[in-house]
């Protein structure tokens, strides 16, 4: 038979690109990472992923670590803990030094306990539930700050601007939801204001208008929202459309951060507040040509910063290996005593206050004017001012 | 209660109501379904989806207006839903029962991840400058597209009406439904009888996909939940009963919007679950169906 001689004489080329490989997996540290590439957090896992690119670019440019290059191994978890852990599983067989991940709080505090179990770093770069690093474990290492942090610094912020009394809440009910919830409402009555209502919707939720419609008659001071990308533009829309009209309405990152939320909620977004740590107009040196080569990574379109976070943890990583070479105990040694300046911030990982192994980043308040993210606080971080009272 | 909490009722009332014109509609395209054919339609939320995602990518490509676009998703529901009853459901013969059921499962599945590899997994959204246009009345605030899907509706559900009770195609549809081999004696076509009305069922839910467009996201299995949607409201209304699967929408939107407003958001799928149980076990044949004599 003719067909198979192609075949037999492309066999000693096979063997010889299967060696080939081999071989390259001897020049090249792989980095294990585990996101969600699909499923409804995809958008974030598509920030993440960039995030990881550019980094391994800059770092692989710069002549790699130890004489070798960098070689991002990325599986998605399909927005499911399920999946997240075989991911993991996988990267733990390939023997990686260290893993990268997830998004959610819900996929990666599973991911954590798993990992600190077979004794292998876990570095968070985005998922803010306080109990991923409170306690937490040795093995996990968080890049982003704690769901409380950005929490506090809006009410600190709402307490600067002083005059309100009366804020309504409504997160996502998962763990990166009732965690926000959990910070929102032991924190504000401290800040002198009264909790008129505390919700949360599970997902799948689309029509918000009856709790819109109850806060509209309680008629709070101040509207917080947590919520995941898709719900961030409904509530907007609905908000506006039951003419529920406080002074301040606030979204606490995730969501609300995302520039989809800007282009799906339209002019419906316009005044939210929104606490981040890292935007494009942030003062850290480098911080304009990180946000070009993100945008760049995304085909043209604009970064949040969860590519950011997701860039600082891969140099963070990197770091780690120069330092601690591909032994993951040794790897999680080194990570105790990172200190990087990057274009994300400063990144150090500290055991204080009940967490453990937490970085810890200015929280920044951002407000939606004329469809972009401008930084408005803190004072030593603003490029524009505060539009407040919300207008009706 | 001060004057407040009273308008922000009236508010929750009349979106409800407004939401439930919605089901009605969803639901009135199972019903008739099952009400001529005897299947139950296990994609119909699918179908909802289908018509969310053809707005969603003629908006895209040429800027169609949403509403304009039901020009084309109508049609294109009704041309689907007839195929697939002349090549799919019409071949299952003796086994269109459980045949049914499987082959509506797999239809749904079929159309959701079509959607998915044509436009990816990431919630989707159109935002028309109407889109959240709203108007006062008493103080109630009414959005505009909400109104516009209630008042589109009404003008699907009467049109259904008059094609049934006024022409010779919606005579020749009643007949099917009541005896298909008497209707077939009499020289109807049943086969093409139950086409149209598959048709008829599908675009049903296509256009209110369209409807609800500029007011939701979408995402590929967004179909699922509206399918037990329509489900509830069928049964609330009585199994095959057009003017019950419409009382029934508007039930199951009203008991949704009071109840997440007065009790918890949180249970406000099984506010809907639970009036349809306490019908199945009270009422089997649907608030508004004709009582069955037991023996």
């Amino acid at each position: 038979m003719p067909s198979i001689a192609p075949l037999i004489s492309a066999l000693p080329l096979l063997a010889a690109l299967s060696l080939g490989s081999v071989g390259s997996a001897q020049t090249t540290i792989k980095i294990g990472a585990v996101t969600s590439l699909s499923g409804r957090f995809a958008t974030f896992g598509r920030m993440q992923e960039a995030g990881f690119r550019v980094a391994i670019e800059e770092i692989n440019a710069a002549g790699g670590v130890a004489g070798k290059k960098l070689e991002l191994v990325l599986e998605d978890d399909a927005s499911d803990t399920n999946k997240a852990l075989n991911a993991a599983e996988k990267l733990v067989n390939l023997k990686v030094p260290l893993v990268i991940g997830a998004y959610a709080s819900g996929i990666t505090k599973p991911l954590s306990q798993y990992l600190a179990r077979v004794k292998v770093p876990l570095l968070v770069a985005t998922a803010v539930d306080e109990t991923i690093t409170k306690p937490g474990n040795p093995y996990t290492f968080r890049i982003n700050n704690q769901s409380s942090v950005y929490t506090r610094s809006l009410i600190e912020q709402l307490g600067r601007m002083g005059g309100m009394k009366t804020a309504v809440v409504l997160t996502s009910n998962d763990a990166f939801g009732k965690s926000v919830l959990n910070d929102v409402t032991r924190l504000l009555p401290g800040a002198g204001y009264q909790v008129l209502s505390k919700d949360t919707y599970d997902k799948g939720l689309t029509d918000f208008r009856p709790l819109l419609n109850r806060y509209k008659g309680q008629n709070p001071d101040v509207v917080i929202f947590a919520s995941y990308e898709e719900d961030a533009v409904a509530l907007a829309k609905q908000v506006k459309e039951t003419g529920l009209a406080p002074k301040v309405i606030a979204g606490i990152a995730t969501g609300f951060a995302l520039p989809d939320f800007l282009a799906g909620a339209g002019s419906t977004a316009e005044n939210y507040l929104v606490t981040m740590i890292w935007n494009r107009d942030v003062r850290y040196p480098g911080a304009r040509n990180l946000y070009t080569r993100l945008k760049k990574a995304l085909g043209g379109n604009e970064p949040s910063q969860h590519a950011a976070q997701s860039y600082a943890a891969m140099l963070a990583a990197a770091d780690a290996v120069r330092r601690g070479g591909t032994d993951p105990e040794k790897v999680r040694l080194a990570l105790t005593t990172t200190r990087l300046n990057t274009a994300f911030g400063p990144v150090t990982f500290r055991s204080y206050g009940g967490y453990t192994n937490q970085n810890a980043v200015v929280g920044l308040i951002t407000q939606v004017q004329n469809g972009q993210f401008v930084t408005v606080a803190p004072a030593t971080a603003a490029t524009g001012k505060m539009i407040f009272p919300r207008p009706r | 209660m001060d004057s407040a909490s009273v308008t922000a009722f009236f508010q929750t009332l009349a979106q409800g109501l407004l939401t439930g014109g919605l089901y009605a509609l969803i639901g009135t395209g199972l019903s008739l379904i099952f009400g001529v054919m005897k299947v139950i339609n296990f994609a119909h939320g699918d179908f909802l989806a289908i018509g969310m995602f053809i707005t969603l990518a003629l908006f895209k490509a040429f800027n169609i207006d949403p509403y304009l676009s039901l020009l084309v998703v109508a049609p294109a529901g009704f041309a689907l839903g007839f195929l697939i009853q002349r090549f799919v459901l019409a071949r299952l013969g003796d086994r269109l029962g459980e045949g049914s059921m499987l082959a509506t499962l797999g239809l749904g599945l079929i159309v959701s991840n079509t959607l998915l590899l044509t436009f990816g997994a990431q919630p989707q959204s159109i935002n028309v400058p109407y889109a959240t246009t709203t108007f006062q009345f008493a103080g109630v605030q009414i959005s505009i597209p909400l109104l516009v899907a209630g008042l589109g509706t009404l003008v699907a559900i009467v049109g259904l009406n008059l094609l049934l009770y006024r022409t010779e195609l919606g005579r020749a549809i009643r007949a099917t439904a009541q005896n298909p081999l008497g209707a077939e004696l009499q020289g109807v076509k049943t086969t093409q009888i139950q086409a149209i009305v598959f048709g008829l069922g599908v675009a049903f839910a296509a256009i209110a996909g369209v409807l609800l467009m500029p007011l939701l996201y979408t995402f590929p299995t967004v179909g699922e939940n509206y399918t037990t949607k329509a489900f509830i409201v069928t049964v609330l209304g009585g199994l095959g009963n057009l003017p019950g699967a419409v009382a029934g929408g508007l039930v199951l939107g009203v008991i949704e919007s009071l109840g997440a407003f007065y009790i918890s958001n949180n249970y406000r799928d099984a506010y809907g679950l639970i009036a349809f149980l306490l019908v199945l076990l009270l009422r089997p044949e649907g608030l508004f169906g004709k009582t069955v004599k037991r023996v």
